[in-house]
């Protein structure tokens, strides 16, 4: 029954136009990146490398599509939750407004597996988003640009990892990605189980990221034990995987907590959506 | 099998300091068209969403096929189908589109081909592929009746299912409501505020006021336990009319319309009334005598 | 103006059988092997140990065609020193620019070098003071240490093989200085990094690049056409 319900949900995602936008926005943003990099990317380089090229120089083919995927993943970090949540956000709270909950709360479905398919079917999404955006950055970016050496800059320095060595890093880091927006999708569902409208849950799930993301940049001693709890601090951590050496802690420590808060999320929405009582 | 399809036994339930039901009892028996009668606000949507679980009960029990819905839910709602106030779909989906999502979690593998055969059923044959952001409130309705029957369910739980619908329209529910139970012996609970419909095709009811059962029982004892309106066809009404006024002076004259006199009296009272009219010479076309559910539902909640 | 009183001073602080010695022989010996390669390409493997750059041994294939064609080939990417290919050549060759002295000898390894400095003329040169070690015996530089406006100090230390007769180096490592690096903030992106740098941790002020050169292919032709490609 929990698949059938899937496939419901699913339909019900395809035969919805928002959950286009998400793609279509993807599309367009990234298509303006891949432009603008294209007219004048070798600007953007220098002015990343200034202070190196007064003794060094840089051979070999540095604008490259690799180098431009991570730059188009740098720049969508904040706006993939928005296109996320924009659908996941709408799943329970959109029922509940268009009153089509109480037809499916009085189908031989349990409220547990009702809303489970829920989740897989807003993980699924989120999975096509990343995947989206993946193909966009790096497969059009290398159709565009080239395939090279990466050359990344941290607070630390410049890394230049090599080409060989780089398909396994977007693996990864994508894998983390989509772990980190399958958290925004957990959060807005949940969000939408305490809600009847469309729109509270979306923005709910905007302030809150926006909130975390404050407090996990102000450099004030209070936030420090918090900080590496909030999600938010590893929405980033598909970045370690362009490290040398690889910060294999790190990432698990991102893993672990960014899961732990998807587990949490289900758990928080089984039991409210169990409890409720559906009055629309 | 239990002939006991529902059974609600001292039902509660409050929405914070609301009381929105506070003691509501009834039985509903296998074949039953059930009547679900009560004025706005005393607590009918609350008791139909308690028995399809849709609201959890504060206190008392339910019971379905004779069954707990704790642990058997799944089981029970197999063989359920419902309307809750007004059925909604998603707009966005055509009708087959609507039907084949809840058949599919309604434990039924449903074709195209019966889809379409039960949109036929219903009235909206040729509609299948429209969006229901098209459909009218007449269209929903058929459509909603269409979603619970679509698994073929032994109880059908129907709340105000001719809210909207023209004469017509209701007509055709009362007749299906009719056939399903006469030929499918099907259950229906019908919750209505068309008494007229509920009296004509229901067998039992119970009346709920301000949150608690009044009384239940089969129509028709309800209906002629107490005084009657009585309407007589006489050849000479004002000869009649006098004959009653002074030998039958309990006797309420309601209405004079013609050749037709309308009196409230008690039952026991025709017999007498007619040798009377008889031996005066009077010619009598018709005596007709029953209980108005509506006239009865009134005094009910309002005592 | 600096220059100049720098110059003095050395010249004061020369021993005098110093000043008699011309550096021109050396200089022309160089020049004379320098100009006897017309065209070459090598192939170059890259290691760089600089701080705040990590980056793994890289290939690359570098292509020169006199007077000043020079072109390095790198699939992927490399990073060079910005001086140190034809500049020791472009400087020495313009002998109106400058003024060579012979500031005495050292060995190096088994060989011994004549130390030559190089004074730029005018002061508003990027050059401030290039110091060649010479070896005049086989006519080629051992060890260099150019000191420019721009880039700073780079130091560059030759080792020669079989192509010592074209006075090719099969080795060099160049040593860059790196005070001036910096990372510019907002485009380091990773946001809410909970590391921080060791501060107990010296900074280094150099770095070191070294190229094994290998394969070098003298005097076969090479077109224009290989400089004017991207």
């Amino acid at each position: 029954m929990l698949l059938k319900s899937t496939r419901n949900e699913f339909i019900k995602i395809a035969a919805k136009p928002r959950s286009y936008l998400g793609l279509v926005a993807v599309t367009i943003l990234v298509g303006v990146i891949l432009f603008a990099l294209k007219a004048d990317g070798m600007s953007f380089i220098s002015f990343v490398t200034a202070s190196f090229e007064q003794t060094l120089s840089f051979e070999g083919n540095i604008l490259n599509g690799n180098l431009v995927a991570f730059i188009v993943l740098q720049m969508l970090v904040i706006h993939i939750p928005l296109l996320v949540a924009l659908v996941t956000g709408d799943l329970v709270s959109g029922e509940a407004a268009m009153g089509t909950i109480r037809m499916l709360a009085t189908k031989p479905i349990s409220r547990t597996q009702l809303l489970l398919s829920k989740f897989l079917a807003g993980g699924v999404y989120t999975l096509l988003i990343v995947v989206w955006l993946g193909l966009m950055a790096v497969v059009v970016g290398k159709l565009l640009f080239g395939s090279g050496d990466l050359m990344v800059l941290n607070s630390d320095g410049l890394v230049i990892l090599q080409e060989a060595d780089i398909n396994w890093r977007y693996i990864g880091g994508f894998a983390v990605a989509f772990l980190a927006m399958l958290t925004v999708s957990s959060l807005s569902i949940t969000l939408s189980c305490f809600s009847e409208n469309s729109i509270g849950p979306i923005v709910t799930t905007m302030a809150i990221i926006t909130l975390f993301i404050i407090i996990g940049t102000l450099d004030v001693s209070i936030f420090d034990s918090i900080r590496p709890f909030l999600f938010t601090t590893h929405m980033a951590a598909w970045r370690s995987f362009f490290e040398d050496p690889l910060p294999k802690d790190d990432i698990i420590r991102s893993v672990v907590i960014l899961l732990a808060h998807n587990v949490v999320l289900v758990l928080v929405a089984l039991y409210t959506f169990n409890k409720k009582d559906i009055t629309s | 099998m239990s002939d006991k399809m529902i059974e609600v036994r001292n039902l509660a339930k409050s929405f914070g300091s609301f009381e929105a039901v506070k003691d509501v009892s009834f039985t509903v028996n296998r074949g039953d068209v059930f009547g679900f009668l009560g004025p706005n606000g005393a607590g009918k949507s609350t008791t139909i969403r308690c028995i399809l679980s849709l609201i959890a009960p504060d206190k008392g029990e339910i019971f379905l096929f004779g069954k707990s819905m704790a642990g058997h839910r799944a089981e029970i709602l197999k063989k359920v189908g419902s309307i809750i106030e007004k059925p909604d779909f998603y707009k966005y989906l055509s009708a087959e589109r609507n039907l084949e999502i809840f058949a599919r979690i309604s434990g039924v593998h449903s074709s195209k081909k019966e889809i379409r055969a039960m949109l036929d059923f219903v009235g909206l044959a040729g509609r299948e592929r429209d969006k229901v952001s098209g459909f009218s409130h007449g269209m929903k309705q058929r459509l909603g009746i269409a979603q619970t029957l679509l698994h073929n369910p032994d109880l059908i739980i129907l709340d105000e299912p001719t809210t909207g619908l023209d004469p017509q329209g209701i007509i055709d529910i009362r007749n299906l409501i009719l056939r399903l139970q006469s030929e499918q012996n099907k259950t229906v609970l019908l919750s209505s505020h068309q008494l007229s419909e509920i009296e004509i095709i229901a067998n039992r009811m119970v009346i709920i006021n301000q949150g608690r059962s009044v009384i239940e029982g089969e129509v028709a004892q309800l209906l002629n336990a107490e005084e009657l309106i009585v309407n007589i066809e006489v050849d000479q009404p004002d000869k009649a009319l006098s004959a009653i006024t002074l030998n039958f002076p309990d006797v309420r004259v309601h209405e004079v319309d013609g050749s037709r006199i309308q009196i409230i009296t008690d039952k026991s009272r025709i017999p007498e009334l007619t040798v009377t009219l008889t031996n005066q010479h009077i010619g009598i076309y018709a005596i007709e005598s029953k209980r108005k559910l509506e006239d009865y539902f009134i005094k009910i909640v309002s005592n | 103006m600096r220059i100049l009183l720098l110059k003095i001073m050395l010249i004061c602080a020369m021993p005098l059988n110093m000043l008699a010695q011309d550096a021109s022989p050396a200089i022309d010996g160089l020049l004379a092997k320098m100009n006897s390669v017309q065209d070459y390409s090598v192939q170059a493997l890259i290691t760089s140990d600089i701080p705040m750059v990590k980056i793994l041994p890289s290939n690359a294939t570098i292509y020169f065609k006199q007077k000043d064609k020079f072109k390095i080939d790198s699939k992927g990417i490399a990073i060079l020193p910005k001086q140190g290919f034809t500049d020791i050549a472009k400087m020495l060759e313009d002998k109106e620019s400058y003024t060579a002295m012979m500031m005495g000898t050292e060995t190096i390894g088994s060989t011994k070098a004549d130390i030559v400095s190089i004074f730029p003329i005018s002061d508003t040169s990027d050059l401030v003071l290039a110091k060649l070690w010479i070896d005049t015996a086989r006519d080629v530089v051992m060890k260099s240490q150019i000191t420019t406006r721009s880039s700073g100090t780079v130091s560059i230390v030759y080792s020669y093989g079989n192509q010592v007769k074209w006075g090719l180096p099969d080795k060099m490592i160049f040593t860059v200085d790196v005070k001036k690096f910096k990372i510019p903030k907002g485009v380091a992106t990773d946001i809410n990094k909970t590391r921080t740098p060791d501060p107990n941790k010296p900074a280094s002020k150099t770095g070191e690049v070294k190229i094994e050169l290998s394969n070098y292919k003298v005097n076969l032709g090479i077109k224009d056409q290989v400089f004017s490609k991207k």
